[in-house]
Protein backbone atom coordinates (compact mmCIF):
# COMPACT_ATOMS: atom_id res chain seq x y z
CA UNK A 1 0.00 0.00 0.00
CA UNK A 2 2.61 2.66 0.75
CA UNK A 3 4.99 1.24 -1.98
CA UNK A 4 2.15 2.01 -4.68
CA UNK A 5 1.74 5.66 -3.72
CA UNK A 6 5.26 6.28 -2.61
CA UNK A 7 7.92 4.39 -5.08
CA UNK A 8 10.89 6.14 -4.22
CA UNK A 9 10.61 4.99 -0.43
CA UNK A 10 13.91 3.98 1.29
CA UNK A 11 14.79 2.04 3.92
CA UNK A 12 16.27 5.07 5.70
CA UNK A 13 12.72 6.89 5.41
CA UNK A 14 10.96 4.13 6.49
CA UNK A 15 13.25 4.31 9.84
CA UNK A 16 12.98 7.85 10.37
CA UNK A 17 9.34 7.56 9.96
CA UNK A 18 8.75 5.09 12.45
CA UNK A 19 11.17 6.61 14.51
CA UNK A 20 8.77 9.51 14.65
CA UNK A 21 5.71 8.71 14.58
CA UNK A 22 6.20 6.18 17.36
CA UNK A 23 7.81 8.97 19.06
CA UNK A 24 5.54 11.49 18.84
CA UNK A 25 2.37 9.24 19.46
CA UNK A 26 3.82 7.82 22.66
CA UNK A 27 4.83 11.68 23.83
CA UNK A 28 1.34 12.81 23.08
CA UNK A 29 -0.29 10.02 24.74
CA UNK A 30 1.68 10.32 28.26
CA UNK A 31 1.54 14.48 28.45
CA UNK A 32 -1.98 14.74 27.14
CA UNK A 33 -4.17 11.55 26.25
CA UNK A 34 -3.55 10.56 29.83
CA UNK A 35 -4.00 13.91 31.47
CA UNK A 36 -7.22 14.48 29.47
CA UNK A 37 -8.91 10.92 30.84
CA UNK A 38 -7.18 11.86 34.87
CA UNK A 39 -9.03 15.23 34.50
CA UNK A 40 -12.10 14.20 33.19
CA UNK A 41 -12.26 10.86 35.94
CA UNK A 42 -11.03 13.32 38.32
CA UNK A 43 -14.30 16.15 37.16
CA UNK A 44 -16.56 13.44 39.05
CA UNK A 45 -14.84 13.24 42.29
CA UNK A 46 -14.06 14.99 45.27
CA UNK A 47 -10.63 15.51 44.59
CA UNK A 48 -8.05 17.26 47.20
CA UNK A 49 -3.99 16.43 47.13
CA UNK A 50 -3.10 17.96 50.45
CA UNK A 51 -5.69 15.73 52.56
CA UNK A 52 -5.17 13.09 49.94
CA UNK A 53 -9.09 12.76 49.48
CA UNK A 54 -10.31 11.23 45.81
CA UNK A 55 -13.85 10.39 46.15
CA UNK A 56 -16.73 9.77 43.55
CA UNK A 57 -19.13 12.37 43.72
CA UNK A 58 -21.22 11.75 40.31
CA UNK A 59 -22.38 14.91 38.82
CA UNK A 60 -21.80 17.13 42.29
CA UNK A 61 -18.87 19.27 40.73
CA UNK A 62 -20.76 20.21 37.58
CA UNK A 63 -23.99 21.15 38.95
CA UNK A 64 -22.02 22.75 42.11
CA UNK A 65 -19.95 25.10 38.89
CA UNK A 66 -23.63 25.89 37.30
CA UNK A 67 -25.10 27.10 40.26
CA UNK A 68 -22.30 29.16 41.23
CA UNK A 69 -22.47 32.90 40.72
CA UNK A 70 -18.92 33.18 40.70
CA UNK A 71 -18.74 31.16 37.77
CA UNK A 72 -21.26 32.82 35.60
CA UNK A 73 -20.03 36.10 36.89
CA UNK A 74 -16.75 35.12 35.56
CA UNK A 75 -18.44 34.20 32.10
CA UNK A 76 -19.66 36.92 31.68
CA UNK A 77 -16.72 38.82 32.49
CA UNK A 78 -14.72 36.07 29.71
CA UNK A 79 -17.38 36.83 27.44
CA UNK A 80 -17.20 40.73 27.72
CA UNK A 81 -13.13 40.55 27.90
CA UNK A 82 -13.01 38.65 24.57
CA UNK A 83 -15.29 40.33 22.47
CA UNK A 84 -13.79 43.81 23.10
CA UNK A 85 -9.97 42.68 22.74
CA UNK A 86 -10.82 40.68 19.81
CA UNK A 87 -13.03 43.52 18.14
CA UNK A 88 -10.18 46.16 18.83
CA UNK A 89 -7.79 43.33 17.97
CA UNK A 90 -9.02 42.76 13.95
CA UNK A 91 -10.23 46.86 13.90
CA UNK A 92 -6.97 47.73 14.67
CA UNK A 93 -4.93 45.35 12.68
CA UNK A 94 -6.97 45.05 9.33
CA UNK A 95 -7.13 49.07 9.37
CA UNK A 96 -3.09 49.23 10.30
CA UNK A 97 -2.41 46.79 7.94
CA UNK A 98 -3.99 47.86 5.16
CA UNK A 99 -2.33 51.74 6.08
CA UNK A 100 1.10 50.46 6.27
CA UNK A 101 0.39 48.20 2.56
CA UNK A 102 -0.95 50.99 0.71
CA UNK A 103 1.23 53.28 -1.42
CA UNK A 104 0.39 56.15 1.04
CA UNK A 105 3.65 54.44 3.93
CA UNK A 106 6.83 54.12 3.07
CA UNK A 107 9.15 52.28 6.22
CA UNK A 108 6.69 49.23 5.87
CA UNK A 109 8.51 47.19 8.16
CA UNK A 110 9.48 50.02 10.62
CA UNK A 111 6.08 49.98 11.77
CA UNK A 112 5.44 46.50 11.35
CA UNK A 113 8.46 45.88 13.58
CA UNK A 114 7.05 48.26 16.10
CA UNK A 115 3.97 47.09 16.28
CA UNK A 116 4.88 43.80 16.64
CA UNK A 117 7.18 44.90 19.49
CA UNK A 118 4.73 43.72 22.44
CA UNK A 119 3.58 40.53 21.13
CA UNK A 120 7.13 39.43 22.00
CA UNK A 121 7.52 40.73 25.19
CA UNK A 122 6.74 38.10 28.35
CA UNK A 123 2.94 38.83 29.78
CA UNK A 124 4.25 38.66 33.36
CA UNK A 125 6.52 41.25 33.26
CA UNK A 126 4.43 43.61 30.59
CA UNK A 127 1.51 43.15 33.15
CA UNK A 128 3.66 44.36 35.90
CA UNK A 129 4.60 47.63 33.38
CA UNK A 130 1.23 48.14 33.31
CA UNK A 131 0.03 48.03 36.59
CA UNK A 132 2.58 50.63 37.42
CA UNK A 133 1.02 52.83 34.77
CA UNK A 134 -2.23 52.23 35.97
CA UNK A 135 -0.79 53.31 39.78
CA UNK A 136 -2.59 56.35 40.94
CA UNK A 137 0.63 57.61 42.68
CA UNK A 138 3.59 56.91 40.64
CA UNK A 139 1.53 55.74 37.59
CA UNK A 140 1.51 57.94 33.86
CA UNK A 141 -1.75 57.16 32.83
CA UNK A 142 -3.30 59.53 34.91
CA UNK A 143 -0.56 61.94 34.26
CA UNK A 144 -0.92 61.79 30.67
CA UNK A 145 -4.61 61.91 30.78
CA UNK A 146 -5.13 64.85 33.32
CA UNK A 147 -7.26 62.09 35.29
CA UNK A 148 -7.47 61.13 38.73
CA UNK A 149 -9.27 57.54 38.85
CA UNK A 150 -7.48 54.20 40.52
CA UNK A 151 -7.78 52.24 37.23
CA UNK A 152 -7.57 48.79 39.04
CA UNK A 153 -9.59 49.47 42.07
CA UNK A 154 -12.42 51.33 40.62
CA UNK A 155 -14.97 48.58 40.12
CA UNK A 156 -16.16 50.49 36.36
CA UNK A 157 -12.57 50.95 35.14
CA UNK A 158 -10.77 47.48 36.12
CA UNK A 159 -11.51 45.59 33.48
CA UNK A 160 -11.93 48.00 31.04
CA UNK A 161 -7.99 48.35 31.88
CA UNK A 162 -7.38 45.31 31.53
CA UNK A 163 -8.57 44.98 28.17
CA UNK A 164 -6.95 48.03 26.90
CA UNK A 165 -3.39 46.24 28.46
CA UNK A 166 -4.38 42.99 26.50
CA UNK A 167 -5.41 44.95 23.11
CA UNK A 168 -1.94 46.81 23.56
CA UNK A 169 -0.25 43.41 24.25
CA UNK A 170 -1.87 41.66 21.01
CA UNK A 171 -3.36 43.85 18.33
CA UNK A 172 0.20 44.04 16.55
CA UNK A 173 -0.14 39.94 15.64
CA UNK A 174 -3.10 41.05 13.78
CA UNK A 175 -1.15 43.45 11.51
CA UNK A 176 1.18 41.40 10.52
CA UNK A 177 -1.38 38.56 10.23
CA UNK A 178 -3.23 40.73 7.82
CA UNK A 179 -0.14 42.08 6.08
CA UNK A 180 0.64 38.57 5.04
CA UNK A 181 -2.45 38.09 3.78
CA UNK A 182 -2.60 41.63 1.99
CA UNK A 183 0.80 40.40 0.14
CA UNK A 184 -0.90 37.18 -0.63
CA UNK A 185 -3.69 38.69 -2.40
CA UNK A 186 -4.21 37.96 -6.44
CA UNK A 187 -2.75 41.61 -8.01
CA UNK A 188 -5.30 40.56 -11.10
CA UNK A 189 -8.50 40.80 -9.25
CA UNK A 190 -7.50 44.30 -8.06
CA UNK A 191 -6.46 45.00 -11.44
CA UNK A 192 -9.87 44.15 -13.18
CA UNK A 193 -11.78 45.91 -10.30
CA UNK A 194 -9.78 48.93 -11.57
CA UNK A 195 -10.28 48.39 -14.95
CA UNK A 196 -13.86 48.09 -14.16
CA UNK A 197 -14.34 51.20 -12.50
CA UNK A 198 -14.42 50.75 -8.73
CA UNK A 199 -12.84 53.49 -6.38
CA UNK A 200 -10.54 52.34 -3.45
CA UNK A 201 -13.49 51.96 -0.63
CA UNK A 202 -15.55 49.45 -3.50
CA UNK A 203 -12.29 47.71 -4.21
CA UNK A 204 -11.88 47.38 -0.23
CA UNK A 205 -15.24 46.30 0.69
CA UNK A 206 -16.04 43.93 -2.24
CA UNK A 207 -12.42 42.52 -3.09
CA UNK A 208 -10.11 42.80 -0.48
CA UNK A 209 -12.29 42.37 2.58
CA UNK A 210 -14.01 39.21 1.17
CA UNK A 211 -10.46 37.42 0.27
CA UNK A 212 -8.95 38.38 4.03
CA UNK A 213 -11.95 36.44 5.52
CA UNK A 214 -9.80 33.28 5.77
CA UNK A 215 -7.70 35.61 7.54
CA UNK A 216 -9.81 36.95 9.95
CA UNK A 217 -11.27 33.46 11.02
CA UNK A 218 -7.76 32.48 11.84
CA UNK A 219 -6.98 35.75 13.82
CA UNK A 220 -10.53 35.60 15.52
CA UNK A 221 -10.34 31.54 16.12
CA UNK A 222 -6.62 31.87 17.79
CA UNK A 223 -7.95 34.96 19.80
CA UNK A 224 -10.78 33.28 20.91
CA UNK A 225 -8.62 30.05 22.11
CA UNK A 226 -6.28 32.14 23.82
CA UNK A 227 -8.12 34.70 25.81
CA UNK A 228 -10.68 32.02 27.32
CA UNK A 229 -7.63 31.23 28.68
CA UNK A 230 -6.11 34.13 29.74
CA UNK A 231 -5.39 34.32 33.18
CA UNK A 232 -2.10 36.04 33.78
CA UNK A 233 -2.45 39.57 33.66
CA UNK A 234 -5.56 38.78 36.36
CA UNK A 235 -3.11 37.34 38.29
CA UNK A 236 -0.35 40.22 37.90
CA UNK A 237 -2.74 43.04 37.88
CA UNK A 238 -5.80 42.73 40.07
CA UNK A 239 -5.88 39.30 41.61
CA UNK A 240 -9.96 39.34 40.03
CA UNK A 241 -10.69 42.66 42.13
CA UNK A 242 -11.73 44.75 43.37
CA UNK A 243 -13.99 42.18 44.87
CA UNK A 244 -14.49 39.92 42.07
CA UNK A 245 -15.07 42.02 39.88
CA UNK A 246 -11.94 41.30 37.11
CA UNK A 247 -12.47 37.27 37.67
CA UNK A 248 -11.65 35.37 34.34
CA UNK A 249 -13.01 31.25 33.78
CA UNK A 250 -9.48 30.63 33.74
CA UNK A 251 -8.81 32.81 37.15
CA UNK A 252 -11.16 30.67 39.08
CA UNK A 253 -9.56 27.82 38.07
CA UNK A 254 -6.43 29.10 38.72
CA UNK A 255 -7.53 29.77 42.12
CA UNK A 256 -9.73 26.76 43.01
CA UNK A 257 -6.72 24.20 41.64
CA UNK A 258 -3.63 25.93 43.25
CA UNK A 259 -5.12 28.16 45.73
CA UNK A 260 -7.57 26.39 47.04
CA UNK A 261 -6.23 22.47 46.09
CA UNK A 262 -10.02 21.61 45.08
CA UNK A 263 -8.46 19.29 42.10
CA UNK A 264 -11.84 17.38 41.32
CA UNK A 265 -13.98 21.11 41.09
CA UNK A 266 -11.35 23.13 38.91
CA UNK A 267 -11.35 19.53 36.76
CA UNK A 268 -15.06 20.37 36.30
CA UNK A 269 -14.40 23.74 35.50
CA UNK A 270 -11.67 23.12 32.96
CA UNK A 271 -13.92 20.58 30.86
CA UNK A 272 -17.07 23.47 30.98
CA UNK A 273 -14.07 25.60 29.90
CA UNK A 274 -12.93 23.34 27.07
CA UNK A 275 -16.41 22.99 25.28
CA UNK A 276 -17.12 26.59 25.41
CA UNK A 277 -13.66 26.79 23.46
CA UNK A 278 -15.00 24.47 21.20
CA UNK A 279 -18.14 25.76 20.23
CA UNK A 280 -17.44 29.35 20.28
CA UNK A 281 -14.22 27.71 17.71
CA UNK A 282 -16.96 25.94 15.91
CA UNK A 283 -19.56 28.62 16.08
CA UNK A 284 -17.39 31.25 14.34
CA UNK A 285 -16.53 28.42 11.06
CA UNK A 286 -20.58 29.11 10.97
CA UNK A 287 -20.55 32.89 11.14
CA UNK A 288 -17.63 33.53 8.32
CA UNK A 289 -19.75 30.75 6.36
CA UNK A 290 -16.35 29.15 5.05
CA UNK A 291 -16.59 25.19 5.70
CA UNK A 292 -13.35 24.25 4.81
CA UNK B 1 -8.43 65.22 -0.14
CA UNK B 2 -4.96 65.22 -2.23
CA UNK B 3 -3.00 62.60 -2.34
CA UNK B 4 -0.14 64.49 -0.30
CA UNK B 5 -2.15 65.27 2.75
CA UNK B 6 -3.70 61.95 2.88
CA UNK B 7 0.31 60.29 2.92
CA UNK B 8 1.04 62.98 5.66
CA UNK B 9 -2.33 61.96 7.63
CA UNK B 10 -1.90 58.38 7.82
CA UNK B 11 1.67 58.55 8.48
CA UNK B 12 1.32 60.61 11.27
CA UNK B 13 -1.17 58.28 12.74
CA UNK B 14 0.78 55.11 12.11
CA UNK B 15 3.44 57.51 14.33
CA UNK B 16 1.62 58.54 16.84
CA UNK B 17 0.46 54.81 17.48
CA UNK B 18 3.54 53.85 17.60
CA UNK B 19 4.65 55.86 20.15
CA UNK B 20 1.71 54.43 21.86
CA UNK B 21 2.98 51.11 21.47
CA UNK B 22 6.54 51.97 22.38
CA UNK B 23 5.96 54.22 25.58
CA UNK B 24 5.74 51.68 28.12
CA UNK B 25 8.36 50.29 27.09
CA UNK B 26 10.51 53.48 27.05
CA UNK B 27 8.59 54.51 30.27
CA UNK B 28 9.51 51.34 31.89
CA UNK B 29 13.57 51.42 31.04
CA UNK B 30 13.80 55.58 32.27
CA UNK B 31 11.80 54.77 35.30
CA UNK B 32 14.53 51.72 36.12
CA UNK B 33 17.16 54.77 36.62
CA UNK B 34 15.17 56.69 38.54
CA UNK B 35 15.38 57.55 42.93
CA UNK B 36 11.98 56.57 44.59
CA UNK B 37 11.34 60.35 45.55
CA UNK B 38 11.56 61.05 41.75
CA UNK B 39 9.53 57.98 40.99
CA UNK B 40 6.93 58.81 43.38
CA UNK B 41 6.70 63.21 42.51
CA UNK B 42 3.77 64.84 41.95
CA UNK B 43 5.59 66.48 38.98
CA UNK B 44 7.23 63.92 37.15
CA UNK B 45 9.35 63.67 33.79
CA UNK B 46 9.83 61.50 31.29
CA UNK B 47 13.49 61.72 31.93
CA UNK B 48 15.37 60.76 34.78
CA UNK B 49 16.25 64.20 36.59
CA UNK B 50 18.85 62.27 38.59
CA UNK B 51 20.07 58.99 36.88
CA UNK B 52 21.45 56.67 39.03
CA UNK B 53 22.21 52.88 38.34
CA UNK B 54 21.60 51.79 42.11
CA UNK B 55 18.25 50.00 41.23
CA UNK B 56 20.06 47.82 39.11
CA UNK B 57 23.60 47.29 41.41
CA UNK B 58 21.22 46.58 44.74
CA UNK B 59 18.64 44.29 43.07
CA UNK B 60 21.14 41.54 42.93
CA UNK B 61 22.50 42.03 46.87
CA UNK B 62 19.07 41.74 47.79
CA UNK B 63 17.50 39.59 45.79
CA UNK B 64 19.61 36.78 44.19
CA UNK B 65 18.27 38.08 39.84
CA UNK B 66 21.11 36.66 38.35
CA UNK B 67 20.21 33.40 39.57
CA UNK B 68 16.84 33.36 38.31
CA UNK B 69 18.19 34.97 34.57
CA UNK B 70 20.58 32.17 34.41
CA UNK B 71 18.16 29.85 35.41
CA UNK B 72 15.10 31.14 32.84
CA UNK B 73 18.05 31.61 30.36
CA UNK B 74 19.22 27.86 30.41
CA UNK B 75 15.55 26.55 30.89
CA UNK B 76 14.00 28.78 27.82
CA UNK B 77 17.12 27.64 25.29
CA UNK B 78 17.07 24.37 26.15
CA UNK B 79 13.39 24.06 25.94
CA UNK B 80 13.66 25.95 22.34
CA UNK B 81 16.17 23.82 20.78
CA UNK B 82 14.88 20.89 21.56
CA UNK B 83 10.76 22.24 20.29
CA UNK B 84 12.72 23.69 17.28
CA UNK B 85 14.09 20.33 16.14
CA UNK B 86 11.35 17.68 16.97
CA UNK B 87 8.98 20.43 15.47
CA UNK B 88 10.85 20.29 12.16
CA UNK B 89 11.23 16.51 11.84
CA UNK B 90 7.53 15.96 12.94
CA UNK B 91 6.63 18.59 10.41
CA UNK B 92 9.04 17.36 7.99
CA UNK B 93 7.65 13.57 8.20
CA UNK B 94 4.03 14.80 8.24
CA UNK B 95 4.50 16.89 4.91
CA UNK B 96 6.88 15.00 2.79
CA UNK B 97 5.91 11.53 3.65
CA UNK B 98 3.25 9.15 2.87
CA UNK B 99 1.81 6.63 5.40
CA UNK B 100 -1.61 5.47 6.54
CA UNK B 101 -2.75 7.55 9.39
CA UNK B 102 -0.89 10.81 8.30
CA UNK B 103 -3.81 12.82 8.05
CA UNK B 104 -5.47 11.42 11.27
CA UNK B 105 -2.14 12.49 13.26
CA UNK B 106 -1.52 15.57 11.76
CA UNK B 107 -5.20 16.27 12.53
CA UNK B 108 -4.46 15.13 16.36
CA UNK B 109 -1.47 17.35 16.41
CA UNK B 110 -4.29 20.37 15.36
CA UNK B 111 -6.37 19.56 18.23
CA UNK B 112 -3.84 19.89 20.94
CA UNK B 113 -3.82 23.50 20.11
CA UNK B 114 -7.15 23.67 21.36
CA UNK B 115 -7.11 22.22 24.32
CA UNK B 116 -6.74 25.25 27.26
CA UNK B 117 -3.93 24.66 29.94
CA UNK B 118 -6.15 24.28 32.56
CA UNK B 119 -7.24 20.76 31.17
CA UNK B 120 -3.91 18.96 31.36
CA UNK B 121 -2.36 20.90 34.58
CA UNK B 122 -3.86 19.46 37.13
CA UNK B 123 -3.38 15.72 36.39
CA UNK B 124 0.29 16.39 34.99
CA UNK B 125 1.27 18.03 38.17
CA UNK B 126 0.01 14.85 39.83
CA UNK B 127 1.52 13.00 36.74
CA UNK B 128 5.00 14.70 37.82
CA UNK B 129 4.97 14.35 41.55
CA UNK B 130 4.61 9.92 40.10
CA UNK B 131 7.75 10.38 38.18
CA UNK B 132 9.43 11.57 41.13
CA UNK B 133 10.47 15.09 39.17
CA UNK B 134 9.47 17.51 41.38
CA UNK B 135 12.00 20.42 41.97
CA UNK B 136 13.90 19.24 38.88
CA UNK B 137 14.12 20.55 35.43
CA UNK B 138 13.12 17.67 33.72
CA UNK B 139 9.08 18.29 34.95
CA UNK B 140 10.05 21.97 33.30
CA UNK B 141 11.40 20.33 29.81
CA UNK B 142 10.07 17.22 29.07
CA UNK B 143 6.42 17.99 29.04
CA UNK B 144 6.73 20.43 26.58
CA UNK B 145 9.66 18.82 24.46
CA UNK B 146 7.14 18.65 21.58
CA UNK B 147 4.72 21.31 20.48
CA UNK B 148 1.26 21.19 18.22
CA UNK B 149 2.12 25.00 17.42
CA UNK B 150 5.56 24.25 16.30
CA UNK B 151 4.69 21.19 14.05
CA UNK B 152 1.90 22.66 12.17
CA UNK B 153 4.10 25.55 11.41
CA UNK B 154 6.99 23.73 10.51
CA UNK B 155 4.71 21.39 8.52
CA UNK B 156 3.61 24.60 6.66
CA UNK B 157 6.54 26.05 5.98
CA UNK B 158 8.44 22.56 4.80
CA UNK B 159 5.40 21.83 2.10
CA UNK B 160 6.93 24.67 0.87
CA UNK B 161 9.90 23.12 -0.13
CA UNK B 162 10.11 21.31 -3.52
CA UNK B 163 9.64 18.04 -3.77
CA UNK B 164 12.23 17.55 -7.05
CA UNK B 165 15.49 18.86 -4.67
CA UNK B 166 14.61 15.78 -2.41
CA UNK B 167 13.49 13.22 -5.29
CA UNK B 168 17.30 14.78 -6.71
CA UNK B 169 19.21 14.44 -3.27
CA UNK B 170 17.52 11.06 -2.86
CA UNK B 171 18.91 9.96 -6.74
CA UNK B 172 22.09 10.94 -5.89
CA UNK B 173 22.13 8.40 -2.69
CA UNK B 174 21.74 10.98 0.20
CA UNK B 175 19.66 9.12 3.04
CA UNK B 176 16.53 10.71 4.54
CA UNK B 177 19.07 11.60 7.82
CA UNK B 178 21.35 13.42 5.66
CA UNK B 179 18.55 15.39 3.66
CA UNK B 180 16.54 16.15 6.98
CA UNK B 181 19.73 17.52 8.68
CA UNK B 182 21.49 19.06 5.46
CA UNK B 183 18.53 20.41 3.36
CA UNK B 184 15.17 21.11 5.00
CA UNK B 185 16.59 22.25 8.40
CA UNK B 186 18.53 25.13 6.10
CA UNK B 187 15.66 25.86 4.01
CA UNK B 188 13.56 26.13 6.65
CA UNK B 189 14.81 28.57 8.49
CA UNK B 190 12.26 31.39 8.44
CA UNK B 191 9.90 29.07 9.90
CA UNK B 192 12.56 28.21 12.83
CA UNK B 193 12.72 31.48 13.63
CA UNK B 194 9.34 32.19 14.13
CA UNK B 195 9.15 28.96 16.48
CA UNK B 196 12.38 29.65 18.01
CA UNK B 197 11.22 33.14 18.90
CA UNK B 198 7.51 32.01 20.29
CA UNK B 199 8.94 29.28 22.17
CA UNK B 200 11.39 30.87 23.81
CA UNK B 201 8.94 33.49 25.01
CA UNK B 202 6.80 30.88 26.50
CA UNK B 203 9.23 28.99 28.01
CA UNK B 204 11.02 32.46 29.31
CA UNK B 205 7.62 34.16 30.34
CA UNK B 206 5.62 30.97 31.61
CA UNK B 207 5.10 31.25 35.16
CA UNK B 208 2.35 29.04 36.83
CA UNK B 209 4.25 25.68 35.61
CA UNK B 210 7.44 26.65 37.44
CA UNK B 211 5.88 28.40 40.60
CA UNK B 212 3.97 24.42 40.73
CA UNK B 213 6.90 22.25 40.42
CA UNK B 214 10.20 24.23 41.47
CA UNK B 215 10.11 24.18 44.92
CA UNK B 216 13.89 25.16 45.87
CA UNK B 217 14.15 29.17 45.58
CA UNK B 218 18.10 28.75 44.04
CA UNK B 219 16.33 26.87 41.10
CA UNK B 220 13.16 28.69 40.75
CA UNK B 221 12.84 30.96 37.31
CA UNK B 222 12.39 34.58 36.52
CA UNK B 223 8.87 35.21 36.29
CA UNK B 224 7.80 33.30 39.53
CA UNK B 225 10.78 35.36 40.95
CA UNK B 226 9.49 38.53 39.61
CA UNK B 227 6.22 37.95 41.27
CA UNK B 228 8.24 37.27 44.28
CA UNK B 229 10.07 40.16 44.37
CA UNK B 230 7.29 42.26 43.82
CA UNK B 231 5.60 40.96 47.07
CA UNK B 232 8.62 41.36 49.33
CA UNK B 233 9.50 45.10 47.68
CA UNK B 234 6.14 46.26 47.18
CA UNK B 235 7.25 49.88 47.73
CA UNK B 236 10.47 49.87 46.18
CA UNK B 237 9.37 50.83 42.69
CA UNK B 238 13.07 51.60 41.61
CA UNK B 239 13.72 48.33 42.15
CA UNK B 240 10.85 46.75 40.86
CA UNK B 241 11.05 48.36 37.31
CA UNK B 242 14.94 47.23 37.11
CA UNK B 243 13.21 44.02 37.51
CA UNK B 244 10.72 44.03 34.66
CA UNK B 245 13.18 45.35 32.63
CA UNK B 246 15.67 42.77 33.10
CA UNK B 247 13.26 40.31 31.91
CA UNK B 248 12.01 42.18 29.11
CA UNK B 249 14.66 43.33 27.17
CA UNK B 250 16.65 39.49 26.53
CA UNK B 251 13.28 38.49 24.55
CA UNK B 252 12.95 42.08 22.99
CA UNK B 253 16.30 41.82 21.57
CA UNK B 254 16.00 38.55 20.13
CA UNK B 255 12.86 39.49 18.70
CA UNK B 256 14.98 42.79 17.15
CA UNK B 257 17.61 40.58 15.70
CA UNK B 258 15.91 37.92 13.94
CA UNK B 259 12.46 39.91 13.06
CA UNK B 260 12.93 39.54 9.12
CA UNK B 261 13.29 36.12 9.56
CA UNK B 262 10.56 35.78 12.25
CA UNK B 263 7.94 37.66 10.65
CA UNK B 264 8.31 35.76 7.04
CA UNK B 265 8.02 32.62 9.32
CA UNK B 266 4.80 33.34 10.78
CA UNK B 267 3.25 35.01 7.94
CA UNK B 268 3.99 31.56 5.32
CA UNK B 269 2.43 29.16 7.96
CA UNK B 270 -1.12 31.58 8.13
CA UNK B 271 -1.25 31.94 4.56
CA UNK B 272 -0.94 28.78 3.15
CA UNK B 273 -2.90 27.49 6.50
Amino acid sequence: MFKKSHPLQSRSEIILRNIVVAVMVVFFTVFLIIPIGIAFAGSFHEWNPLSGTYKFLGLKNYIEVFSSGLFWKSMRNTVLFSVVVIVFRVGLGLAIACAIFSSLVKYKSFFRAVFYMPVVTPMVAVAFVWKFMYNPQIGTVNQILGLDVNWLMNPKTALIAVMIMTIWKDFGYAVVMYMAGLFSLPSDAMEAARVDGANGWQTFRYITLPLLRPMTLFVVITSIISYIQAYIQILIMTEGGPGTDTYLASYIIYDEAFVKYNFGYASALSFVLFVVTAAFTMLSFRVSGSEE
Amino acid sequence: MTNKAGKIIVNIVLLLLGIVTVYPFVWMVFSSFKENQEIMALEQSLLPQHFITENYINMNSRFDFLHFFTNSLFVAVTITVLVVYTSTICGYVLSKYRFRGRNLLFGFVLSTMMIPWCVTIIPRYSLIQTFGWMDSYKALIIPVMFSGFGIFNMRQNISAVPDEILEAARIDGANEFYIFHRIIFPMARNGIASIAIFQFLWAWEDYLWPYLVINTQEKQLLSVGLKMFSGQYSTDYGALFAATAISILPVLLIYLFFQKQFIAGIAASAVKG
